[in-house]
């Protein structure tokens, strides 16, 4: 018979209280969940890396400010984007070795050659989005949220969400053609 | 509307609201290019295996969390650090730090004299580095008194808020166990005086 | 949000500053990192925030052997919260000043959120009392005392119109009591409520002390 996995309301508790080792459970719980977006976001899973990283360790150093426990991943989330954010590629050209390297691995999977060019041009055009702009992109097109789901992640309205992702679309579409 | 702009069905396309057989004739062409762009989304997983052990790592090296906590072991923590307000006959508990109250102003420009202790037997040298003297590791040693390896530093300070760390043998920063400390944004930590 | 970066000509920023700014960083840091702290000092000047905090980030990391790349993302990190603080401060009605700016920047940095910096603004205290109210806040905060006892703790203190000199003690008093056995929270609680009750004998504040400032108009 297999225990419940505890909620993470009480690992929270458990670590503040003392038991510090137990915030590997969240780290392992929600590592990879975010891995994704950060590496969307900065351009490459080496940058993602040290985001998801910093953004642990930042939450675990403020934990006792983590107002609802049960909400871990929410406020989490918040943290890591924050951290996303303050990030910035130095230029296009080292973005564009990175992007090649991280889809370079893309490569041996399906579709091949073509597929890895294709996925390496949009990410190298979701870097010239706004932060905002891209943001908006990867979470409903990469992770699949609703506009619904992402307003109230990040307590904005599906409006606003709506009008940047419009400019978002266009600027890509400019960006596609252009370095085609 | 520029020549790079979506048509805004096109637009409600790419949302998913409308499928691509919602489009008038006219937009085909353009409502399949819009799909091509989705269809070279990446969402291939991410995995970050190292993350677990850094950040653990990390965590580990945090200081106790209340961090005021009397440490009773006589062979624990060879760092050992308490900064404290200088004031004659002032008598420091081993494990406790008193912050002398010599009726403090906030008034900026006052001055306030420091001292800063490390309990770091097997340090060859140590110093302190802070806003205070623009982290420069060079720039105040501790000195060692005797073979206890109490070291210290006297330094006058303005009131307002500083951060430092110690650096001992040149190499290794290390926050004050003994004061509170903050997030440095580099993975460390720093220790905070509020004067 | 994150304000973008504003495109600001550097001459616009008076060249005696930017030549401090320069002097300050010379030998210290890379001359990539040195560039940008000048472009985030000129864009911070313009909003009127303190340009110390990104010199000191700066330096700081560079002293600590940080790849360039970090030192620049915990610049930014910085101006990011010195923009938090400055907007917490003002939707809680002060008039801001570089200090009180650097030291919500602080209190952000160990943990408090922009609604903290906010509540403590609103408790009316001066701009001089605020400021060491945020300091104490953030020291608090860096000595596991949760948020809600630690503003509920200032906020008391702010309001009980004594100088601002007394703030400074709280995180011996705090400490103290944990010393004694208690948590942080409860350490915190108990001072606030023996504040409150020493509040209702005290003279009222207004006895000397400057009444608490009208809300600044609504920021841009």
């Amino acid at each position: 018979m297999r225990p419940e996995p505890e909620a993470d309301g009480e690992i929270v508790r458990a670590v503040l209280a003392g038991d510090r080792e137990r915030y590997a459970q969240l780290v392992e719980r929600y590592r990879d969940r975010y891995a994704r977006y950060a590496a969307r976001m900065l351009g490459s899973a080496d940058a993602a890396e040290d985001a998801v990283q910093d953004a642990f360790v930042r939450a675990f150093d403020q934990l006792s400010q983590c107002k609802e426990p049960d909400k871990f991943v929410g406020w989490f989330f918040l943290i890591l984007r924050n951290r996303c954010f303050a990030e910035r590629r130095r230029s296009r050209t080292e973005t564009s070795l990175e992007a090649a390297e991280t889809v370079a691995a893309a490569d041996r999977t399906e579709g091949g050659a073509e597929t890895a060019e294709r996925r390496r041009a949009l990410q190298l055009a979701l870097m010239a989005l706004t932060p905002d702009q891209r943001e908006v992109f990867v979470l409903k097109h990469v992770e699949g949220l609703s506009y619904g789901e992402i307003a109230e992640r990040l307590s904005t309205s599906v409006p606003s969400l709506k009008m940047r992702m419009h400019r978002a679309y266009d600027k890509l579409r400019e960006q596609l053609r252009e370095h085609t | 509307m520029s020549e790079h702009e979506f048509h805004p069905l096109v637009k409600q396309l790419l949302d998913g609201d409308i499928t691509l057989a919602a489009l008038p004739p006219e937009l085909r062409a353009e409502g399949e290019e819009a799909l091509h762009l989705l269809a070279a989304v990446d969402r291939s997983p991410v995995q970050l295996p190292a993350v677990s052990r850094r950040v653990m790592r990390a965590v580990a090296s945090r200081p106790a969390r209340s961090v005021w906590r009397r440490v009773v072991e006589p062979r624990d923590v060879r760092l050992r650090i308490r900064p404290w307000l200088l004031a004659p006959a002032l008598a420091i508990a081993a494990a406790l730090i008193l912050f002398l109250r010599p009726a403090p102003t906030a008034a900026p420009g006052s001055l306030i004299t420091v001292r800063f202790v490390l309990v770091a037997p097997d340090a060859h040298e140590v110093s302190l580095a802070g806003t205070f003297n623009r982290w420069d590791a060079h720039a105040t040693p501790l000195v060692r008194s005797g073979p206890t390896g109490v070291w210290t530093a006297t330094l006058t300070l303005a009131a307002g808020q500083h951060q430092y760390a110690f650096v001992v043998d040149g190499v290794r920063w290390v926050p004050d166990p003994g004061a509170p400390a903050v997030d440095d944004g580099f993975g460390r930590r720093n220790s905070v005086l509020t004067l | 949000m994150i304000a973008t970066l504003l495109v600001i000509p550097l001459t616009l920023l008076g060249m005696q500053q930017q030549d401090s700014i320069a002097a300050r960083l010379a030998g210290r840091v890379t001359p990539d990192v040195a560039t940008l702290v000048q472009q985030l000092s000129v864009a911070a000047s313009a909003r009127g925030l303190p340009v110390d905090p990104l010199i000191q980030k700066a330096i700081e990391g560079s002293a600590k052997g940080v790849p360039a790349e970090r030192v620049a993302t915990a610049v930014r990190w910085v101006a990011m919260q010195l923009d938090t603080a400055a907007a917490a401060l003002r939707e809680g009605g002060v008039v801001t000043d570089t200090l009180v700016i650097a030291a919500g920047e602080f209190a952000i940095s160990a943990g408090l959120s922009n609604h903290d910096i906010t509540a403590l603004a609103r408790t009316g205290a001066s701009v001089a009392a605020l400021t060491v109210g945020l300091r104490v806040a953030g020291t608090l905060a860096a000595m596991g005392v949760p948020s809600a006892e630690n503003i509920g703790l200032i906020s008391t203190k702010l309001r009980s119109g004594r100088p601002p000199g007394d703030l400074l003690l709280v995180p011996a008093d705090v400490q103290s009591e944990i010393a004694r056995g208690v948590t942080p929270a409860q350490a915190a609680a108990g001072l606030e409520r023996a504040a409150a009750a020493q509040a209702r004998h005290d003279p009222p504040p207004g006895r000397g002390n400057p009444p608490p400032h009208p809300p600044a108009p609504p920021h841009p």
